[in-house]
C-alpha cells in the first residue's frame, strides 16, 4: 500500500518529477565525475608508474625523470653500483633522445627514442613481433604511419643532429622488430625504442655511456624507501625518486583540478540536496490536509514519515542511476579533453571509473537527499491533527 | 449499570484565535452507550466539530476527561492515541477525504493495510464493505471517476474497514444534495441498525431527525440532550 | 625549455637554495662589461625574496655548483612574476643575471640558448623569418606568436576543460530552475482558482504569473551574480595565494551575466508560462479540489 502511495504521489506531477529526477541525475553525474576526478589522476599515475614493477626512478640530481635534458654519466658504472645491492633485483637504464627517419626530397621524419635494455624494460608493451635486438627497434602507431612502415621492414635512422653543422652524428639501417604501445609518451607522439647501445652510438660522444633515468625494481620483501635512501647515500649525483615522491609531486602540480572536483562535487552535491528538499518539503505542504486525514484515521506518523522519505528517496534512487550512465559518458568526453595535455603520457585517465568511490559517491548524494527529505517529512507527519483539519476545511 | 461506550467529564478546549482565547468546548459531561445513534446539532461555531474531534481521540482536551470503554482517551500518547483511533473509531468527513490516486477498494483497504491485515484477507473485506455501502462492481474507480454520495459511500466503507466500536461523521451530508444525502443517511441508519455506535454532528435535518438523541450545543455548552424526540423536533430544536 | 644548469645560491653564508636558472630570461648585457670594484647586480622574483628574507641592496653569492667560490652579486631589484598560465605550474625561483656573469658561472662559453629579435613590425616579419632561415647557418627563427600557441596548449586543454564543465552546470542549473520555478506556481493554484472565480481573464491570470516568474528569475539572478562576484574574490586570492601568481583565475564579466539573465529570464518565462496555462486551463474549482 506504501508502494502505491509513493507511486501516486510521484506519478500524480508527472512534469515535477521528471524535472527532479532529471536535475538529481546531472547533479549526480556531475558529483561522479568530479568524485572520478579527484582520485583518478593519482590512481590512474600509479599503476602507471608500477605497471612493470619498478619502484625506483634514478635520475640526474636534482631532477625529475625527463624533466630535462640533463643525463647521468658513467651509466655503466653506475649500473654496477646499483646491483650491488642485494635489495635491487632489476636496473633499467633508458637514454632518451630524437632519431629521424630520412624521407623523400630531403624531408625527415623525426620521433622520440628510447634506448634501453628490452630484457627489464618498462617503458612499451609489445603488441606485435618481438623485442629489439642489436640492429633493431620497436616502434608505436603514430611513427610506422607517418613513414608508412610496417614490422619486418627495414629503414634508415640517423641521430645527434648537429644544428650548428646540419649533419647527424650516427646513421645506420635498422629493422623493424616490433610494434609496441609506449606507456610515458603523450597520444600522437611519435616513438621508437631501441637496445641503449645502439641509441649511444648514434647520439655520438655527447650520449656516449649516458642515461636520462633508471628504473629500479626492488626485490620482493624489501623497503623500497630503505632502497631509496642506500642509493641517496651511494650515488651522490643521482636522484632517486620513489613512487610516492613522483605521486606527490604530480599530484602538487595537478591540485587545482583536485580543487576543482571537490568544490563542484561540493555544489552538485547541494544542488541535489536542495532540489530533493524543495521538493518534498513543497509536495507535503500541498498534502497536509491528506496526511491529516490519514492521520484522524490512524495511520501512524512513521507510515507517514516513511511514505514521504520513500518519495524523496526515490527521485533520489532513479535520478542517481540515471546520473552514473549520464557520469560515465560525460566523463569520457571530459577525459578526452583532458588527455589531449601536452607532454602527458597516453595511458593516464583522468576521470578513472571505480566502483567503491562511485557507489559511495552516490550513496552519499542519496543519504543526503533522503535526509534532505526527513525533515519535512516529520514536520509533515507531527501536525496537529484536530487544527490542520479545521484550517483545511476553511 | 454497565460502562457507557465513551464518557466526557466536564470536557474543556479553548482555542487561541486572532489574538484571542475561544473557549470552544466549555465543561461538557456526556455519554454515550454502545450501539447509540446520536446527532449533535447547533449553529455554525457552537463546537460541534471540537466536540467530535475529542470524542475521536483527534484532540486533546484542556480540561476534563474523554474515557472510551473506560478508559482515559486524553492520557494517553500520541501513538496510542493512533492506534486507538485506527481500531476502535471510523471517521467520517464531510468533504469524504479520499485519496484520488488510489481506487475505491484501495481507499478502503488503507487502514486495515495500517492495521496489518493480510492482502487477500483486506481485499476480500473491502469488497464486503462496497457491496454493503452499494458500491459493488465499482471497486476499481477511482474518487474522482464517482460522484459525491458515491464518494461519500467509499468513505464510510473506509470508516468501516476495522470493525470499529464507534463511527464518528462530521457533516457527511454537507457536500451531497437532497437526494443523495437521503441516500447517505439511510446507510447510516442501517449501519446503526446493524449495531454500529453512530455520533453525527449535522446541520442536515433530516439526518439530525433520524437519529434517536439529539444533543444540542450553543456556544461550547450543551444546552439539551433529547431522546428518543421525533424527527421533526429534532430540526426545530437546532 | 629550462636549462639543466644549477645554480648554488648562497646568501649571508647560511641560506642554502639550489635553484633552476632560465638563460633566456637572463638581461642581455655586453659582453665586454667592465667588471667594476663594485658587485654586479642581479635581480630576482618576488617569491624567492619572500622564501630567502632577501631585499634590494642585500649582497649574496650566486655559485654553479655547491661548494664553488661563486660570484659576489648585489641584488638591484625584485620582479614580480608574469601572469602566464604556462608558468603557474613551475615553482622554480627565478633570477635575471648579466649574461656574460651567467656563461661564465656556468661554464657554458660563448653560447646562447635564443635570441630574441625584433623585426619593424607587420609584413617585416615574415621576412626576416625567411631572410634568418636561409642566412644564418645552424638558426631557425619562429614568430612569438607560433611560440606563444605551443606554450599555451595547456592552457588552452584546460579552457576546453572548463568550457565543457561549464555546459553541464549550466544545464544543471536551468533544470533546478525550471524545476522551482514550476513549484512556485504550483503553489498558487489556489490564488489562481480564486482569480478565475472572481471574473479575470486566462490571459490575464497567465501574464501575471509569468511575470512573477520573470522577477523571481531575474532578481535570483541577480543575488546569484553577487554571489559569483564572490566567490571569484575568494578563488582569484586563495590560487592567486597557492601558485604565487598575479594570474586572475576567474574573471566575471559583462557577458557572463548578460548570459545567466537572459538564459534564466527565458527559462523562467517558459516556465512560468507553462505552468501557468495548464493553471488557466484547468476548472477554478477543480484547483481547489472540490472537482
Amino acid at each position: 500500500m506504501l508502494g502505491r502511495l509513493v507511486a501516486a504521489a510521484l506519478l500524480g506531477h508527472r512534469a515535477r518529477t521528471i524535472l527532479a529526477v532529471a536535475g538529481v541525475a546531472v547533479s549526480a553525474a556531475l558529483l561522479l565525475d568530479m568524485v572520478m576526478l579527484s582520485t583518478g589522476m593519482s590512481v590512474s599515475f600509479r599503476s602507471l608508474l608500477l605497471a612493470r614493477g619498478f619502484q625506483l626512478r634514478v635520475a640526474p640530481k636534482g631532477t625529475l625523470p625527463f624533466d630535462t635534458e640533463a643525463t647521468i654519466a658513467d651509466a655503466t658504472a653506475t649500473i654496477a653500483a646499483l646491483r650491488e645491492s642485494p635489495d635491487i633485483d632489476a636496473v633499467s637504464p633508458v637514454l632518451g633522445g630524437n632519431i629521424h627517419v630520412p624521407g623523400a626530397n630531403g624531408t625527415a621524419t623525426s620521433a622520440v627514442a628510447l634506448g634501453l635494455d628490452p630484457r627489464y624494460q618498462g617503458d612499451y608493451e609489445i603488441l606485435a613481433g618481438r623485442d629489439p635486438g642489436e640492429g633493431e627497434i620497436v616502434a608505436n602507431d603514430a611513427l610506422l604511419a607517418a613513414i608508412g612502415r610496417g614490422v619486418g621492414d627495414t629503414l634508415t635512422i640517423a641521430g645527434g643532429y648537429d644544428p650548428q653543422l646540419r649533419r647527424f652524428a650516427g646513421v645506420r639501417r635498422v629493422t623493424i622488430a616490433g610494434r609496441a604501445r609506449f606507456l610515458y609518451l603523450s597520444r600522437g607522439q611519435r616513438a621508437a625504442a631501441m637496445p641503449t647501445a645502439s641509441l649511444q652510438a648514434l647520439g655520438g660522444a655527447s650520449r656516449r655511456d649516458r642515461a636520462s633515468l633508471m628504473m629500479i625494481r626492488a626485490r620482493p620483501g624489501a623497503d623500497v624507501e630503505t632502497v631509496r635512501a642506500w642509493i641517496a647515500r651511494r650515488l651522490p649525483r643521482v636522484t632517486a625518486i620513489s613512487t610516492e615522491t613522483a605521486l606527490a609531486q604530480v599530484e602538487e602540480r595537478l591540485s587545482y583540478f583536485r580543487q576543482l572536483a571537490f568544490i563542484l562535487g561540493s555544489v552538485s552535491l547541494v544542488v541535489g540536496v536542495l532540489l530533493v528538499g524543495t521538493l518534498v518539503t513543497v509536495s507535503v505542504n500541498e498534502r497536509i490536509g491528506e496526511f491529516a486525514v490519514l492521520r484522524a484515521i490512524g495511520v501512524a506518523k512513521r507510515t507517514i514519515t516513511a511514505q514521504i522519505m520513500i518519495e524523496g528517496a526515490t527521485l533520489m534512487l532513479v535520478g542517481s542511476l540515471l546520473g552514473l550512465l549520464l557520469g560515465l559518458v560525460t566523463a569520457r568526453y571530459l577525459n578526452a579533453i583532458l588527455s589531449s595535455f601536452p607532454g602527458l603520457p597516453q595511458a593516464i585517465d583522468f576521470f578513472l571509473f571505480q566502483p567503491r568511490s562511485a557507489w559511495t559517491a552516490l550513496g552519499l548524494l542519496a543519504i543526503a537527499g533522503v535526509l534532505a527529505g526527513a525533515w519535512p517529512a516529520w514536520r509533515g507527519a507531527s501536525l496537529p491533527v484536530a487544527r490542520t483539519l479545521r484550517e483545511e476545511a476553511a | 449499570m454497565s460502562e457507557p461506550l465513551l464518557r466526557l467529564e466536564h470536557v474543556e478546549r479553548r482555542y487561541h484565535m486572532g489574538g484571542e482565547d475561544v473557549r470552544a468546548v466549555r465543561g461538557v459531561s456526556l455519554s454515550i452507550d454502545a450501539g447509540e445513534h446520536l446527532a449533535i446539532v447547533g449553529p455554525s461555531g457552537c463546537g460541534k466539530s471540537t466536540l467530535l474531534n475529542l470524542l475521536g481521540a483527534i484532540d486533546r482536551p484542556d480540561a476534563g476527561r474523554v474515557l472510551l470503554d473506560g478508559r482515559d482517551v486524553s492520557a494517553l500518547s500520541d501513538r496510542e492515541a493512533t492506534e486507538l483511533r485506527l481500531r476502535r473509531i471510523g471517521f467520517v468527513f464531510q468533504r469524504f477525504h479520499l485519496l484520488a490516486a488510489l481506487s475505491a477498494r484501495e481507499n478502503v483497504e488503507l487502514p486495515m493495510s495500517e492495521a496489518g491485515l493480510g492482502k487477500r484477507e483486506r481485499a476480500e473485506r473491502a469488497r464486503e464493505l462496497l457491496s454493503y455501502v452499494g458500491l459493488a462492481g465499482r471497486e476499481r474507480h477511482r474518487p474522482p471517476q464517482l460522484s459525491g454520495g458515491e464518494q461519500q459511500r467509499v468513505a464510510i466503507a473506509r470508516a468501516l474497514a476495522n470493525r470499529p466500536a464507534l463511527v464518528l461523521a462530521d457533516e457527511p451530508t454537507g457536500e451531497l444534495d437532497a437526494r443523495t444525502g437521503a441516500e447517505v443517511a439511510a446507510l447510516f441508519q442501517r449501519l446503526n441498525d446493524d449495531g454500529t455506535t453512530l455520533v453525527i454532528v449535522t446541520h442536515d435535518e433530516e439526518l439530525a431527525a433520524a437519529a434517536k438523541r439529539v444533543v444540542h450545543m450553543r456556544d461550547g455548552l450543551v444546552v439539551r440532550d433529547e431522546r428518543g424526540v421525533a424527527p421533526a423536533a429534532a430540526a426545530r430544536g437546532r | 625549455m629550462w636549462n639543466p644548469h644549477r645554480i648554488r645560491f648562497i646568501s649571508d653564508g647560511t641560506m642554502r637554495l639550489t635553484i633552476l636558472v632560465p638563460l633566456a630570461l637572463a638581461a642581455v648585457a655586453p659582453l665586454a662589461a667592465a667588471r667594476a670594484q663594485q658587485p654586479r647586480t642581479i635581480a630576482i622574483d618576488a617569491r624567492l625574496a619572500a622564501d630567502a628574507r632577501l631585499h634590494v641592496g642585500d649582497v649574496v653569492v650566486l655559485a654553479a655548483q655547491p661548494g664553488e667560490a661563486g660570484d659576489t652579486v648585489r641584488i638591484a631589484a625584485i620582479t614580480r612574476p608574469n601572469a602566464d598560465p604556462s608558468e603557474i605550474a613551475h615553482q622554480e625561483y627565478r633570477v635575471r643575471v648579466h649574461l656574460d656573469q651567467l656563461q661564465s658561472l656556468t661554464a657554458y662559453g660563448d653560447r646562447v640558448h635564443r635570441f630574441a629579435v625584433q623585426s619593424r613590425g607587420g609584413a617585416t616579419t615574415g621576412s626576416a623569418v625567411a631572410a634568418i632561415d636561409a642566412a644564418a647557418f645552424g638558426f631557425l627563427a619562429h614568430r612569438s606568436r607560433d611560440v606563444a600557441v605551443e606554450t599555451s596548449a595547456t592552457f588552452a586543454v584546460v579552457s576546453r576543460f572548463h568550457r565543457a564543465i561549464g555546459v553541464i552546470t549550466v544545464v544543471a542549473s536551468a533544470i533546478f530552475l525550471l524545476c522551482i520555478l514550476l513549484l512556485k506556481v504550483d503553489e498558487r493554484r489556489k490564488d489562481v482558482a480564486a482569480l478565475r472565480l472572481s471574473g479575470i481573464s486566462r490571459a490575464t491570470v497567465v501574464k501575471s504569473i509569468v511575470i512573477e516568474a520573470s522577477m523571481v528569475a531575474l532578481f535570483g539572478t541577480l543575488f546569484g551574480a553577487a554571489l559569483g562576484w564572490l566567490a571569484t574574490a575568494i578563488v582569484n586570492a586563495h590560487y592567486q595565494g597557492v601558485y604565487r601568481t598575479p594570474l586572475r583565475f576567474a574573471l566575471i564579466t559583462p557577458r557572463t551575466i548578460t548570459f545567466a539573465l537572459v538564459l534564466s529570464v527565458v527559462l523562467g518565462v517558459a516556465a512560468g508560462a507553462l505552468a501557468a496555462l495548464r493553471l488557466a486551463r484547468a476548472h477554478p474549482l477543480a484547483l481547489l479540489g472540490r472537482r
